[in-house]
């Protein structure tokens, strides 16, 4: 800070006295960064304060709300909530569970990637292997196969939540269509899913669900009656999907990869804009909205 | 700051006012122009719900896959169909649909309901009953997505995974053919497909 004159006496050269290679290693690390011995000190400390920031036990209300502002994860929920949202019988707390079985199904979703092979004449006996030599291996699909059907029903019996207790009006409609897409899309997800244990149940339904898309023809031929060139866009549709006419070895590398790729991502993106628009139409809805 | 000072000091006694300091309450936030409101910290209130939901999900669905394991057939034969074929459960109500008429059941129905759910919020806009299961100011909307929506789906599924067997055609379920026959010309026939 201040300016030191030096006095002509500290222009003499003082006798310095012999000191250990140890002891001069110490005295540059303290010339030039004193603060390395405090930080080695206060290691534990600094790691978990760059992780909570704040405190991961909050006392005061300050504190709580920072809880949740300075959290990466927590900061998507408010920090403050309405008793009223909190009440089970409201919610069913059928949204999350949708959520949670979305991660569910990722992981245990991950986990299966590494031991199956998208060909038809090995994905069957990987089924049988999982069953039989991986570890876990039968835990994993079955986790993956309830949850699966639970997010269908949670997702279902969600939209049917919003509905009747009217929490799809203005100003939430668009976050009702984007529910609606993610309904659509779940049933996708589970459909081309279905496919993957390459059994006699996955190979008949994927035959009858890509019939049904088939159906579509009905529009172009109807069309033809305006003068329009007849463009089968129900076999067309098949025909994308399955990579042919019959349910094959395309058609299973088609589903896998929407499977596990495409369509995930594509979830993923849209759960997280349900979010952002829960929090920015005003949070959860509440009868305070509508006086009655 | 901590300097203690007499309530007449901040609080003035003046003639002409017609309030007065009443009472100090206990709180961590000033509260002006505001009513009393029922808000509570998510931190701890929310959190630990959603721990417990957790909690709940996960042990749920991990005890379905160790005592009720998911099904694996024999492997596909394209040369082998069962019969009937049939859909993963969520499209049996499509699929029964399909059995009446193959384009509208399969394409034309669910297609305007879904077009037609995305049109809800922009069509019934009239402020009631938000919050509220069930409100009464709501009662025919309740009714008609209950009855044209809820209702149907359900019970097109139940029919599909329950009441159909060889060919498509109806059965009880405790009159369920139990060794279907397999003809290979009209597998097919019953579903229009």
């Amino acid at each position: 800070m201040s300016v030191q004159t030096q006095k002509p006496s500290d222009l003499t050269p003082r006798q310095e006295p012999a000191i250990s290679p140890l002891q001069k290693l110490n005295r540059a690390i303290y010339r030039q960064a004193p603060e390395v011995f405090d930080s080695i000190k206060l290691l534990p400390y600094n790691v978990y304060k760059s992780i909570y920031r704040t405190t991961a036990f909050p006392k005061t209300e300050r504190e709580r709300s920072e809880a949740f502002f300075n959290s990466f994860l927590l900061h998507i929920q408010p920090a403050k909530i309405e008793k009223h949202a909190l009440r089970f019988t409201y919610t069913f707390g059928l949204g999350l569970l949708s959520t949670y079985l979305f991660l569910l199904l990722t992981l245990t979703g991950i986990l299966l990637m590494f031991f199956y092979v998208p060909a038809t004449d090995q994905a069957y006996f990987r089924m049988l292997d999982l069953r039989s030599s991986v570890s876990f291996g039968g835990i994993m699909r079955g986790m993956h196969f309830w949850s699966a059907n639970a997010m269908i029903g949670a997702v279902f019996f969600h939209m049917c939540r919003v509905f009747y207790t009217g929490a799809y009006k203005p100003p939430r409609e668009l976050n009702w269509v984007v529910g609606v897409i993610l309904f659509v899309l779940t049933l996708v997800m589970g459909f081309t899913g279905y496919l993957l244990p390459w059994d006699q149940l996955a190979f008949w339904a994927i035959t009858v669900g890509a019939n049904i898309a088939g159906k579509a023809d009905y529009i172009s031929t109807s069309l033809t009656g305006l003068g329009l060139p007849d463009l089968h866009f129900g076999l067309f549709t098949k025909n994308m999907l399955l990579g042919g006419d019959v349910v094959g070895q395309e058609a299973l590398l088609r589903f896998y990869v929407l499977h596990v790729a495409l369509l995930p991502v594509i979830l993923f993106s849209l759960i997280v804009w349900h979010f952002w628009l829960i929090r920015k139409t005003g949070g959860i809805s509440s009868p305070k909205e509508s006086p009655e | 700051m901590a300097k203690r000072v007499r309530e007449e000091e901040i609080f003035p006694r003046n003639p002409n006012k017609t309030y007065g300091l009443m009472e100090i309450v206990k709180g961590s936030s000033p509260r002006v122009d505001r009513g009393p409101d029922d808000m509570v910290s998510s931190w701890p209130h929310l959190l630990i719900r959603e721990a417990i939901l957790f909690a709940a999900c996960f042990v749920i669905v991990l005890a379905l896959a160790l005592w009720a394991p998911p099904p694996l057939e024999k492997p596909a034969d394209p040369t082998k169909p069962p019969n009937p074929a049939k859909a993963p459960w969520y499209f049996l109500g499509l699929q029964e649909l399909v059995s009446y008429d193959a384009f509208w059941g399969g394409l034309g129905i669910p297609g305007i309901v879904i077009i037609g759910l995305m049109f809800i919020p922009y069509l019934d806009r009239h402020h009631s009953g938000i919050g509220r299961w069930f409100a009464k100011s709501r009662s025919t909307a309740c009714w008609a997505f209950t009855l044209i929506f809820v209702v149907p789906s359900i019970i097109l599924i139940i029919i599909g995974t329950y009441f159909r067997g060889p060919n498509w055609g109806f059965y009880p379920p405790w009159n369920m053919p139990v060794e279907p026959p397999i003809i290979l010309h009209s597998i097919f026939g019953g579903m229009g497909l």
